[in-house]
């Protein structure tokens, strides 16, 4: 089962693969197919421990994979801004690009993420799960990120948007539940 | 050089058709003649192209299009454009001119003529294209209206018709304010570059790409080249035109091509030419800058953006 969910998301991988040669904005198709991935991915990875409060059902082995996949899609998305945007022009990466609000907070979803992955194992895991709240912060700062890279946002932005209010305003919920009963 | 026109070669298919409709019988002519296709091929001087540009493909800049009032996905107006009605169509001239009037497009197309214009075309999100327009210098129409002495700008603006125009039928829930609407200072619009588009590739306009008549400002971030027009009026303030009125910390009014002024966003130092996945420098003024840097002589460029 992991593994056909693996095989799936990766999926969008293999047709940005095969659609490369005709496209039309090569680079532009990259990030979108890489970063909305990555955020529908990261969208989805919060569902499990809803899904277990609310319909008692239980898919919290399935987080790790998804948290994992997603930073996948969001190393691909840097390595896009970095190889193919940037062309390894790291005196402009730093001197211009990272001096734009757009460029660090989608930096710092990425610092983020990227310190997550490497905690996320055994070891390091027990220690450091506690800090991985801060997968909110990440989650708001790529939504702020994904907007901002559009002239006007679209349906997809808002779309986003909109579940990640909802799943957060359900644990918001459930955390009050919590504190109100003891 | 033996190569029939592609529109010869289509009317030569077609009459041979009707040939061997004849054969056949009466009724079958009358019904190949009203599926006759309207004529969409134009007559027109070729660009010489002395800069040695080389074309985006027609599949290309008829797939990849900025035009909000269909959606503002890149490739969604391609089908959402295709029942527009671009015929008959006419452009109204209003302000401060001598003969007020409204033109239709063939008329337009009569009184000025047809010429092929290669330029560049770069948009203000980064990416960029070379497109080989047909039309005529905006001068000429111009001319023909004689504006009188208070007219210091041209203001542009797109039809408003929420039929055409499904994004312009979402009341507050559309993409951005409508009508659409451009600018330009009375010299820029009088410059020889400046351009009126009413085809592409020997052929009209198609709906996605502006159809039937549009500007083509081709050292100005594209949002400039305004589409589908409807109104030409000569007036004597600087309009305020739909993205700076927009966004105005992001967007000017002269929005001229300009490596060395980033947006707010993003830098603007170099473009994505379509099809390609590597970039390249972006040059003043769109690569026009000896023809039009004059006319921003002593102007902060950082200022007015």
């Amino acid at each position: 089962m992991k593994a056909l969910f693996v095989l799936l998301a990766l999926l969008p991988l293999g047709v940005a693969y095969y659609t490369l040669d005709n496209a039309i904005d090569p680079i532009k198709m990259l990030y979108t197919y890489t970063g909305v991935g990555a955020i529908t991915l990261l969208l989805l990875s919060l569902v499990p421990s809803t899904c277990k409060r609310l319909c008692h059902l239980n898919f919290l082995r399935y987080r790790k994979t998804m948290g994992l996949l997603s930073f996948a899609y969001v190393l691909l998305h840097v390595s896009v801004f970095i190889v193919l945007d940037s062309e390894f022009d790291f005196i402009t990466i730093f001197e211009k690009s990272l001096k734009k609000p757009f460029i660090y907070i989608g930096a710092i979803a990425f610092i983020i993420l990227l310190l997550m992955t490497l905690t996320s194992f055994k070891k390091l895991f027990s220690k450091f799960s506690k800090y991985h709240k801060a997968v909110y912060v990440a989650l708001a700062l790529a939504l702020l990120h994904s907007f901002w890279a559009q002239k006007v946002a679209g349906v997809f932005e808002y779309s986003v948007v909109t579940v990640g209010v909802a799943l957060l305003g359900e644990r918001i919920w459930a955390w009050k539940g919590l504190h109100v009963k003891n | 050089m033996n190569i029939t026109p592609e529109a010869l070669f289509e009317a030569r298919r077609h009459f041979l058709k009707l040939g061997a409709g004849a054969v056949v019988s009466s009724t079958a002519i009358s019904q190949l003649l009203a599926d006759t296709p309207i004529d969409m091929s134009l007559s027109y001087t070729p660009d010489p192209n002395p800069l040695k540009l080389s074309p985006n493909t027609f599949e290309q800049i008829t797939n990849y299009v900025n035009f909000y009032e269909f959606s503002t996905d890149k490739t969604a107006p391609v089908k959402l454009s295709q029942k527009m009605k671009t015929d008959p169509w006419s452009v109204s001239t209003s302000g401060e001119l001598k003969t007020k009037q409204t033109l239709g497009v063939d008329e337009l197309i009569a009184k000025f003529g047809l010429e092929e214009r290669i330029y560049r075309f770069r948009c203000v999100e980064g990416w960029s294209m070379v497109v080989p327009w047909i039309g005529f210098p905006l001068y000429k129409l111009l001319d023909y209206l004689e504006p009188n002495g208070k007219a210091k700008y041209v203001k542009f603006t797109t039809k408003q018709d929420p039929t055409l125009f499904p994004d312009q039928a979402k009341g507050i829930f559309s993409s951005i304010t409508y009508p659409y609407v451009e600018g330009l200072r009375m010299d820029e619009a009088r410059h020889p570059l400046t351009f009126v588009a009413v085809g592409m590739y020997g052929k009209r306009l198609l709906p996605q790409n502006g159809a039937p008549i549009r500007l083509v400002v081709p050292w100005k971030y594209g949002f400039k080249s305004i589409k589908s027009l409807d109104k030409i009026e000569c007036v004597e303030t600087e309009p305020l035109n739909t993205w700076q009125a927009q966004n105005p910390k992001e967007y000017g009014f002269y929005a001229n091509v300009n490596p060395s002024v980033d947006h707010p966003r993003w830098t603007q130092a170099k473009e994505r030419l379509l099809g390609k996945l590597t970039k390249q420098e972006t040059l003043p003024f769109n690569g026009y800058e000896k023809e039009v840097a004059s006319l921003y002589a002593g102007m902060d460029l950082r200022k007015f953006i």
